[in-house]
């Protein structure tokens, strides 16, 4: 190859590598800032003094987000397996479930799933798929029962 | 003193025959038939979409806050806001059946084979974001049903494996509905998708003008006739007077049943009932016919199989004798598809 040859050849690809790497980085970096960022926050939040919450018995905690959460404790160690805090948010796509006192199961509206007092999906698709409710972490200190939940969520009805 | 027309003429040198000229494309006959004229039907719905959408979006306002307020202001308060929003809503109804229509008749008179596949392809993605403008349209109306309807969305979307999780977070900017979500929604609706489709719809009907649409001849059709009219002025004619008609069917379904607004959406609880956009029915039931992981990798084997129809219709018909294979394949998706959506309209569950 002549040195002109060599000199327009090396010339073209200077070029097309400039524009792709330059136009390459500006894709990566829109990218970047299109992904989010910010994992939702969470936090430990008190529930309630162990001692006062007898095997067989449950309650209802509010997270900060409006979200109801059913607590149980089923066992007598009192460590934290006794007890256990149910998602409302079914694990099939992530409609909210409602307790069906009637029929003794969790229900969700979306795709007809159903859940058994404990989390296990008796029917529906989340039953196909082997699904229970998810359980939030709970954490026992000093006596004192905790919960990690989201410190945030979108503003409920009552604010509209 | 030089007339204007003059004055133009030197400054952009263009005639009237050239005009002419260059929009002169003669047409088929068959054009006449007004289903194969489907085609311009979703074009012109997608340009009354394009004026609505910019008129709402001087009032709406994407928040989570603010959305549902916003939208009850158009309906309520601003004058003839409540027609422009209706107008809007029945003219993504009608373009989505439109679009589905025009597919149905390319399909079963198998214009899409060669040298068209690649039109077919690129009418399929037209297909997809029209249906994804649908989508995204309604959740910004941030009422209980658009709500859960974009939840649902987003969940199967993030049920597709290896890079569902991303897709969703991409689509709610967070790991669940947020703050930041309605506004992503909002501009892929009214900016990403339409720019896309614009690009789009001048490929598809590039490509129609360089290949010429498919040639019919009709048993009823006098043989000895010319077999082509001109585009101008006949054809156009017929596509300003399918615009007149869809005008006024716009404006009387707006009229008659104007968009409703249901109750605000409410994070903490699924209503007892809920059902997607009517166009969604059939996945609808498709979901709850089968297990998640099942369902959305079937849909997306049926998207892609529809996406590569042409080829594999040619494949069929270059190692068998069935020549005409596809009309049967095609009238058994279309009787599955119309029973999914009786089916899901039917009942509450
Ligand atoms: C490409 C075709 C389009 C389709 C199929 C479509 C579809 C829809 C649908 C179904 C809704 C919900 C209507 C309701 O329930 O009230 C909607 C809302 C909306 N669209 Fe579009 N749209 C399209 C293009 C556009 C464009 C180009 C813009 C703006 C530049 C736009 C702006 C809006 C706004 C602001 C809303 C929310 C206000 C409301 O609900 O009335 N749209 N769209
Ligand atoms: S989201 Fe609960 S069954 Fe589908």
């Amino acid at each position: 190859m002549d040195r002109r040859g060599f000199l327009s050849r090396a010339s073209s690809i200077a070029m097309g590598a400039g524009l792709v790497g330059g136009y390459g980085v500006f894709a990566a970096m829109a990218g970047r800032f299109l992904y989010p960022a910010r994992p939702s926050l969470k936090g430990w939040l008190f529930v309630i003094d162990v001692a006062s919450m007898k095997p067989g018995a449950s309650l209802t905690y509010t997270a900060p987000d409006g979200a109801t959460i059913a607590v149980a404790r089923q066992g007598l160690t009192g460590q934290v397996g006794d007890f256990i805090a149910l998602s409302s948010t079914c694990p099939h796509l992530g409609c909210k479930v409602h307790w069906e006192g009637q029929n003794q199961r969790f229900f969700c509206p979306c795709h007809n799933g159903a859940f058994d007092p404990s989390g296990k999906a008796i029917a529906g698709p989340p039953k196909e798929a082997g699904q229970s409710l998810g359980r939030y972490p709970l954490r026992i200190e000093n006596g004192l029962l905790f919960i990690e939940v989201p410190l945030e969520g979108l503003p409920g009805q009552e604010e509209a | 003193m030089i007339s204007p027309i003059a004055w133009l003429k030197e400054r952009i040198p263009v005639d009237g025959d050239q005009l002419a000229e260059l929009s002169n494309e003669p047409v088929p006959n068959h054009l006449k038939r007004w289903w194969f004229a489907l085609g311009g039907t979703p074009a012109y719905l997608f340009v009354v979409q394009i004026v609505t959408g910019i008129l709402l979006a001087f009032y709406y306002e994407p928040s989570p806050r603010t959305a549902y307020g916003s939208v009850k202001y158009i309906t309520d308060t601003a004058a003839y806001g409540w027609y422009f929003r209706s107008v809007h809503k029945w003219g993504a109804t009608l373009m989505i059946a439109a679009v589905i229509l025009h597919q149905m008749r390319v399909f079963f008179t198998g214009a899409y084979r060669k040298p068209r596949e690649i039109n077919w392809m690129i009418g399929m993605c037209l297909l997809v974001c029209t249906l994804m403008a649908g989508f995204t349209g309604y959740s910004l109306v941030y009422e209980q049903l658009s709500y859960w309807g974009t939840t649902v969305g987003a969940n199967i979307g993030g049920s597709v494996p290896l890079i569902g999780p991303f897709m969703r977070e991409m689509m709610l900017g967070g790991e669940a509905y947020n703050e930041r979500t309605l506004s992503r929604l909002f501009i892929v609706h009214a900016a990403i998708l339409p720019t896309l489709m614009v690009g789009l719809i001048v490929v598809h009907i590039a490509l129609i003008r360089l290949q010429g649409v498919t040639e019919f001849q009709f048993k009823d059709e006098d043989q000895t006739k010319p077999r082509h009219f001109p585009f101008f002025p006949d054809h156009l004619y017929t596509e300003l007077s399918i615009g007149l008609v869809l005008m006024i069917l716009l404006s009387a379904l707006a009229t008659i049943l104007p968009a409703t607004l249901g109750p605000r959406a409410d994070p903490l609880s699924t209503p007892e009932v809920i059902k997607p956009e009517w166009f969604f029915y059939v996945s609808f039931r498709w979901l709850k016919l089968f297990s998640g992981t099942f369902a959305v990798l079937s849909t997306g084997f049926i998207a892609f199989t529809m996406f590569i129809w042409p080829f594999i219709d040619g494949w069929i018909r270059r190692k068998s004798k069935y020549q005409e294979a596809s009309v049967a394949v095609g009238i058994v998706a279309v009787l599955v598809i119309i029973g999914l959506t009786v089916w899901e309209a039917a009942v509450a569950h």
